[in-house]
């Protein structure tokens, strides 16, 4: 599904140069759940960001689906990730003004889904990640945990093929931190990859395999059993 | 989508209340402000321009060369109609129009002056003043027909129908009511109540065939399909030929689309006139409009930070740029939609004040779905205006680094911001300069020696049994303590009703064209209108029987004149010889904008209009008054005594320059609120921002003048740059404006540094509200938060 060859990202101030990403190749297979790690400012979240498409890289390819998207202006970019991808960040990232229902909601809008079939899909995924007691909650209102669920609900209501997760534990306790991945582990089995950036290690053991970075190559790959 | 739009735009406007306010608050008063000069232009531009046969309908003019420049008037010889309606048949019908002011109505005990014009038989049939009763082309034709508007009619008979009716007029002659006029729209410069036939001024004896007595206005319909460039040169020496070249005058024929707004002509040819005015009020609402705008654009960008994570994420779940786009200038067009339900609120709040102000009768045309179109197309005008930068703004942010939390607007993106402040600013302040400048003009004027003592003169119009009994009149007046000098003249002090190129003198060169003002006066003159003799003496008929010929000249006058020794010498008019008795220093007797003009003040045997009374200055005036009243009320009876104060008539030719001043000065405090508005908004962010910034300095030891100071600091060289743009701008504006006046002020350097300083005090109280505010402020607060 992800075929990505000699990578290169380089972030450039007025002094510094930094190479996010030197020559880094990576390949994910459908289905698949990887975990990617590393320490702080190994790269890893620029690497998140390109294979999200928020990004584009300075150098090399990158193969989505068949087809070489490394180039991709902003409104092609913007069209194949509203239908493939699927986002879950650290802070949540849930938009304050709206309600659950609404934030959930927001992906069918952009994509052209109707009014009744929103509904009917809003209702079914916040019901599959059980928060559909608080659709008319503002963000503001739930736990952090209960935030995530909502963001995870926004992540796959389009039925994305891929969902990046940036963290997704990273600002929850450990109870709620578990049902989260839980959530996703249960997402990946019904055929859903995933690629998670964590700095946990228990996180990563829900994962097939796990990847881990340093100055903006891999350095290891560990298959989990 | 658009629901979804709607439903965060609504939420974001209650949930930054603030910001919502300034912004709404900001917008409607800058529309409220637009549309009320938006009303009047389209007021301005509509004059006139509603009758049937505009397009083929001209009003007659005439240009003569004098002193070797082309001057062009509007007033015609009274034979010129019927001249050009014989000559050419290009022309379908002519009419002529003069004033009939100063008649009294009477219907039996009410009595009543209104304004009225004599007008030949066709008048309504040329021109559009529809009639509510009677038939257009017969009520004018009997000569004691007299046409009234619905106004008068409601005044004259009150409920009662006023056709067939008798009105008496002047105690003289009855008048039958042949029809009722629609009141006159807004929309029209012509201004009567009444028109009687032209054929009655005749009856009195005010009809004359003189090619040389420029007086009536002349209007010419032409057919259909003429060539005007053509007929206008067959036409221009009418005139000359019909006075068998006594009067070297040409005709030309001026477009009634082109009346109102282009009648100033210079040499000749058309020089603007009142849209100069129209064009500079557009750019003003333009002004306006922008300054209101930028508000909305400065305080959403500064407030961007707030709106990037939505930005962010609405970018991650797939909306493209032109989708955000729409987003923010939907929420822009909804802002600007409520700021528009409160400008018409504020229109109709203050329309009162502004008609007053700019002495009109506008309304906003609720019924007119003309109305509605421009309204919903000037809301969604000052949306886009407003909304379209902010929107390509926030729209561009970049997703990852707004979700990373590693956005921050950059220092660059302030410039813009910056800009338009000093935009703001610029606009402020010119308005500021201009207004202080055509204040200092006109109390300049106001205080130029006007050559005569204005205090203590009253005058009233010489009507009914007044003529005849002049002479009891003035004996009583002057015996009976309340008045120590009566005068009867042509005109009143404040106007000039006449004047020629025809008067002669020993030594004037023949060809020589020098118009000289014409001024009557029976007796006491000087003393009664309190001028300064230089040389001779008063009129006094009592001691001097041949006064009845003598005439006063002003300085001006013996000076063109050429007059070494001046008392004795004969000036010639109307076929007669006058001897000059003696010289006055120059008064003003129209403009006091104008330099003073040769003038002759010919004595008891010319023509007499008014009566000038200098009243007794040991009494007061209401004793003298009431003295006064009874004398003309015994005299007069038929007439209820009417009179003015010349001091008061005076002050009114300041009327227009202040009337533009206070224009000016309420769009200068309208723009001056606006731009503050966003000062204020702009500086609560500018705290909010740099609280942490705040916090380190405090706790290193900074006081809070120092940070007060520090936080202003950066508005302030922003005023001070846009002082530096505005003066020259102000400065160029106003001395076009002062070029119109030949007294004026010249523009000195301190009122530019006056508007500055008090740009910047406003701007400094503004600001120093938030800075205050952010500096005492308890920095373990905003440090805590770390």
């Amino acid at each position: 599904m992800i075929k990505i060859t000699n990578l290169e990202k380089i972030y450039r101030t007025e002094e510094v140069e930094t190479v996010a990403l030197n020559k880094l190749s990576i390949h994910v297979k459908e289905g698949e759940f990887v975990a990617i790690m590393g320490p702080s400012g190994c790269g890893k979240s620029t690497l998140l960001n390109i294979l999200g498409l928020l990004d584009d890289p300075d150098a090399g390819s990158f193969i989505f689906n068949g087809i070489e998207v490394a180039h991709f202006n902003e409104r092609k970019r913007a069209d194949l990730r509203k239908h493939n991808i699927g986002f879950v960040f650290q802070s949540f990232n849930l938009i304050d003004e709206l309600t659950v229902f609404e934030n959930v909601e927001l992906p069918l809008i952009y994509t052209g889904v109707k009014p009744a079939d929103r509904k009917k899909r809003v209702e079914e995924v916040l019901d599959k990640v059980q928060i559909m007691h608080r659709r008319n909650h503002y963000p503001q209102q739930l736990s952090g945990g209960q935030q995530q669920r909502v963001a995870v609900a926004r992540a796959v209501v389009n039925n994305p093929k891929l969902i990046l997760a940036d963290e997704p534990t990273g600002n929850l306790d450990s109870s709620n931190g578990n049902e989260v991945m839980q959530l996703l582990t249960d997402l990946n089995e019904q055929g859903t990859t995933i690629v998670m950036v964590t700095h946990s290690e228990h996180d990563a053991r829900y994962s097939h395999r796990i990847i881990r970075m340093l100055d903006g190559h891999t350095v290891m790959e560990n298959i989990m059993v | 989508m658009f629901k979804n739009y709607l439903k965060i735009a609504v939420r974001n406007l209650l949930k930054s209340k603030s910001f919502s306010f300034i912004n709404i608050t900001g917008l409607a008063v800058g529309m409220a402000g637009v549309i009320l000069i938006l009303l009047w232009m389209q007021n301005e531009l509509s004059i006139d321009q509603y009758h049937e046969n505009k397009d083929r309908i001209y009003a007659v003019w005439n240009k003569a060369v004098f002193d070797g420049k082309i001057q062009c008037w509007s007033v015609t010889p009274k034979p010129l109609a019927a001249a050009m309606k014989q000559d050419y048949p290009e022309i379908e019908q002519v009419t002529r129009k003069r004033g009939a002011d100063g008649l009294l109505l009477t219907v039996k005990e009410k009595k009543l002056v209104a304004s009225g014009s004599f007008v030949d038989s066709n008048f309504l049939n040329v021109f559009t003043f529809p009639l509510v009763q009677g038939n257009k082309n017969s009520v004018l034709k009997n000569m004691s027909s007299i046409v009234i508007t619905e106004k008068l009619a409601k005044r004259l008979f009150g409920n009662e129908d006023p056709m067939n009716k008798t009105i008496l007029i002047d105690s003289s002659d009855n008048f039958t009511v042949t029809g009722v006029l629609k009141d006159l729209p807004n929309t029209t410069d012509f201004a009567f109540d009444y028109l009687i036939p032209w054929s009655y001024s005749t009856k009195l004896g005010w009809d004359d065939q003189y090619w040389g007595n420029n007086s009536v206005k002349t209007y010419a319909e032409l057919k259909p399909g003429v060539n005007i460039a053509a007929f206008g040169n067959k036409v221009k020496d009418v005139t000359k030929r019909h006075s068998k070249n006594e009067e070297d005058v040409e005709v030309f024929l001026h477009p009634m689309a082109k009346w109102h707004l282009y009648s100033s002509f210079e040499n000749g040819k058309i020089a603007g006139g009142k849209i100069v005015v129209v064009r500079m009020f557009g750019l003003i609402a333009l002004f306006i409009l922008v300054i209101a705008c930028i508000n909305f654009m400065n305080l959403s960008t500064a407030r961007s930070e707030k709106r990037a994570k939505e930005v962010g994420i609405r970018k991650v779940v797939g909306a493209g740029k032109k989708l955000l786009i729409g987003q923010f200038i939907g929420e822009s067009v909804l802002l600007s939609f409520i700021a528009g339900l409160f400008a018409l609120l504020l229109v109709q709040l203050s329309l009162g004040a502004f008609n007053d102000l700019v002495n009109k009768q506008l309304y906003v045309p609720y019924a007119s779905p003309w109305f509605w179109l421009s309204a919903i197309a000037f809301i969604l005008i000052t949306g886009l205006l407003a909304g379209s930068y902010p929107a390509f703004y926030l729209s561009s942010f970049k997703p990852v680094s707004i979700l990373k939390g590693t956005f921050k607007s950059s220092g660059a993106l302030v410039t813009p911001r910056k800009v338009l402040v000093v935009l703001q600013f610029s606009f402020a302040i010119s308005l500021i300069i201009s207004t202080i400048i055509v204040q200092k003009q006109i109390v300049y004027a106001q205080q130029r020696q006007s050559g005569y003592v204005r205090d203590g003169i009253v005058y009233t119009f010489l009507k009914g049994d007044l003529e005849k009994n002049y002479s009891l009149v003035r004996n009583e007046l002057l015996s009976s303590g309340a008045v120590t000098s009566v005068t009867k003249t042509s005109a009143p002090l404040t106007e000039g009703w006449s004047n020629s190129w025809g008067i002669g003198w020993e030594g004037k060169e023949p060809n020589s064209k020098i118009v000289l003002d014409r001024y009557v006066a029976d007796n006491n003159i000087v003393k009664t209108a309190g001028f300064k003799l230089v040389a001779g003496r008063d009129f006094d008929l009592d001691a001097y029987k041949t006064d009845s010929l003598g005439i006063i000249l002003n300085e001006s006058a013996v000076k063109v004149m050429g007059f070494k020794d001046p008392i004795g010498k004969i000036v010639k008019d109307n076929g007669r010889d006058w001897h000059v008795v003696g010289v006055i220093q120059d008064f003003i007797l129209q403009s006091p904008y104008q330099p003073t003009v040769p003038m002759v003040i010919e004595g008891a045997m010319g023509w007499f209009n008014v009566i000038h009374m200098r009243l007794n200055g040991a009494n007061s005036a209401t004793a003298n008054m009431a003295k006064v009243e009874a004398i003309f009320k015994k005299y007069n009876p038929a007439y209820p005594f009417d009179y003015r104060f010349i001091d008061e008539e005076y002050a009114q030719k300041f009327d227009g320059e202040k009337r533009t001043a206070k224009f000016v000065g309420l769009f200068a405090a309208l723009t001056i609120f606006i731009s503050c508005l966003g000062l204020f908004g702009l500086a609560a962010y500018m705290a909010e921002n740099r609280v942490k910034e705040i916090g380190v300095r405090k706790v290193l030891g900074a006081s809070i003048f120092s940070i007060t100071t520090l936080l202003s600091k950066d508005f302030v060289k922003l005023v001070v740059i846009a002082i530096l743009i505005a003066s020259p701008m102000a400065w160029y504006g106003m001395n076009k404006w002062l070029d119109g006046y030949a007294y004026r002020i010249q523009v000195s350097w301190w009122l530019f540094a006056m508007a500055g300083f008090g740009a910047i005090f406003i701007a400094l109280i503004t600001v120093s509200y938030q800075s205050v505010k952010a500096a005492m402020a308890n920095p373990v607060k905003s440090l805590r938060s770390e």
